[in-house]
């Protein structure tokens, strides 16, 4: 077993004027995620430090914090590939609720927005027949876990709080791409407005810190052709 | 939510993305044969002489002079004045419609002026 270091960002809205770090020390060996330790200081050292997760296995998107300054999942992240203190705080562009837990509402705001869902006038009851063509088209964007690293890595959500942001524009991408859908004409106004895809600058560190690799600054960009391709169409019509 | 205003964004995104490519392909090519090699006295000075190269700008009734110089300065022009623009709202320094009417409207105004002056080269003789 090592020692490791921690410094948690401790807030509570209740007593305390600002934000501050606490220092624990943590025994781990090369197997202790960050989110084990963060139990183990809940458990052992402080019950009072709020935190947010659930499956530990980077599956729920629950247990996003900042580590040393990047935004991680704690379970997936290990002590082991640090060596001197570890810094945890919020989730970097959301309001803090209490020590790590973060307000998510308008993050699920801009998800809800682009209507995220099948929108067809199929009401049959046979199955829908895809071929694996067709499911690679949106496949890879469909793997998001609604962590929202991806909004804490992305500048201008930090500028902007209006701006849509990756895992929505992403998500607007899975569904516009999917053959049983028909929503898109539902879904461009959102897109092509100045906080939706035309509010990325294309700085990539969203697809970084992506925990499920699914390349949302690839499918801003490709939402952004789409966009491009709408206002082309909208001049020629009536 | 409701319907937010359609972005005027794709026709800047346009231009800064042809910008980009002329970026990438025609300007390294042009800056080391006019701004290095020729300068260095490393090229054949019969190629680089002015009859030959006006007879080059004016091949194709002109149209080569008037693409070479909207790829090498016009398109280029917009891609920069894109790029400073949003540098200017990632720097929360100035972020407005009149910096994006400074930006691509020098843009336009200094293409105006390259074209016109290539244009006159064009049709001087």
């Amino acid at each position: 077993m090592t020692d490791y270091q921690l410094l948690i960002q401790r807030y509570d809205p209740e007593h305390d004027n600002e934000p501050r770090l606490q220092r624990f020390t943590v025994p781990g060996d090369h197997t202790t995620s960050v989110l084990d330790a963060l139990l183990y200081v809940q458990q052992k050292r402080d019950v009072t430090l709020g935190l947010r997760w659930s499956c530990r296995m980077a599956i729920c998107g629950s247990c996003g914090v900042m580590v040393n300054g990047i935004p991680k999942l704690g379970c997936k992240t290990f002590l082991r590939d640090y060596h001197s203190d570890i810094t945890i705080e919020p989730l970097a562009h959301f309001a803090v609720e209490k020590d790590l837990i973060v307000d998510m509402t308008q993050f699920l705001a801009h998800l809800s927005a682009i209507k995220p869902y099948l929108i067809n006038d199929y009401s049959g009851t046979a199955l829908h027949k895809q071929t694996p063509t067709q499911l690679a088209k949106y496949q890879q964007f469909s793997n998001c876990i609604n962590c929202g690293l991806c909004y804490s890595a992305c500048p201008q959500f930090g500028l902007n709080p209006e701006f849509l942001g990756p895992a929505a524009i992403t998500l607007a991408q899975r569904y516009n791409l999917d053959s049983r859908d028909n929503g898109k004409a539902a879904r461009m106004p959102q897109l092509n407005g100045k906080n939706g895809a035309w509010g990325c600058t294309f700085v990539g560190f969203c697809s970084d810190v992506c925990p499920k690799q699914l390349d949302p600054a690839a499918a801003v960009n490709q939402a952004k052709v789409e966009s491009a391709k709408d206002f082309i169409i909208s001049m020629f019509k009536p | 939510m409701s319907s937010p205003k359609r972005s005027d964004e794709p026709v800047w995104w346009a231009l800064f993305s042809a910008g980009g490519v002329c970026f990438a392909v025609f300007l390294p090519g042009s800056i080391l044969a006019l701004g290095i090699l020729w300068p260095l006295g490393l090229l054949n000075s019969s190629v680089l002489q002015y009859a030959q190269l006006l007879s080059l700008l004016q091949s194709g009734y002109g149209l080569t002079g008037l693409a070479f110089t909207g790829a090498v300065i016009c398109l280029p022009l917009f891609h920069a004045a894109h790029r400073i623009h949003h540098g200017l709202h990632d720097l929360k320094c100035g972020y407005s419609s009149a910096t994006k009417l400074l930006c691509y409207g020098l843009a336009a105004a200094l293409s105006m002026l390259a074209l016109y002056l290539t244009l006159h080269l064009i049709l001087a003789d």
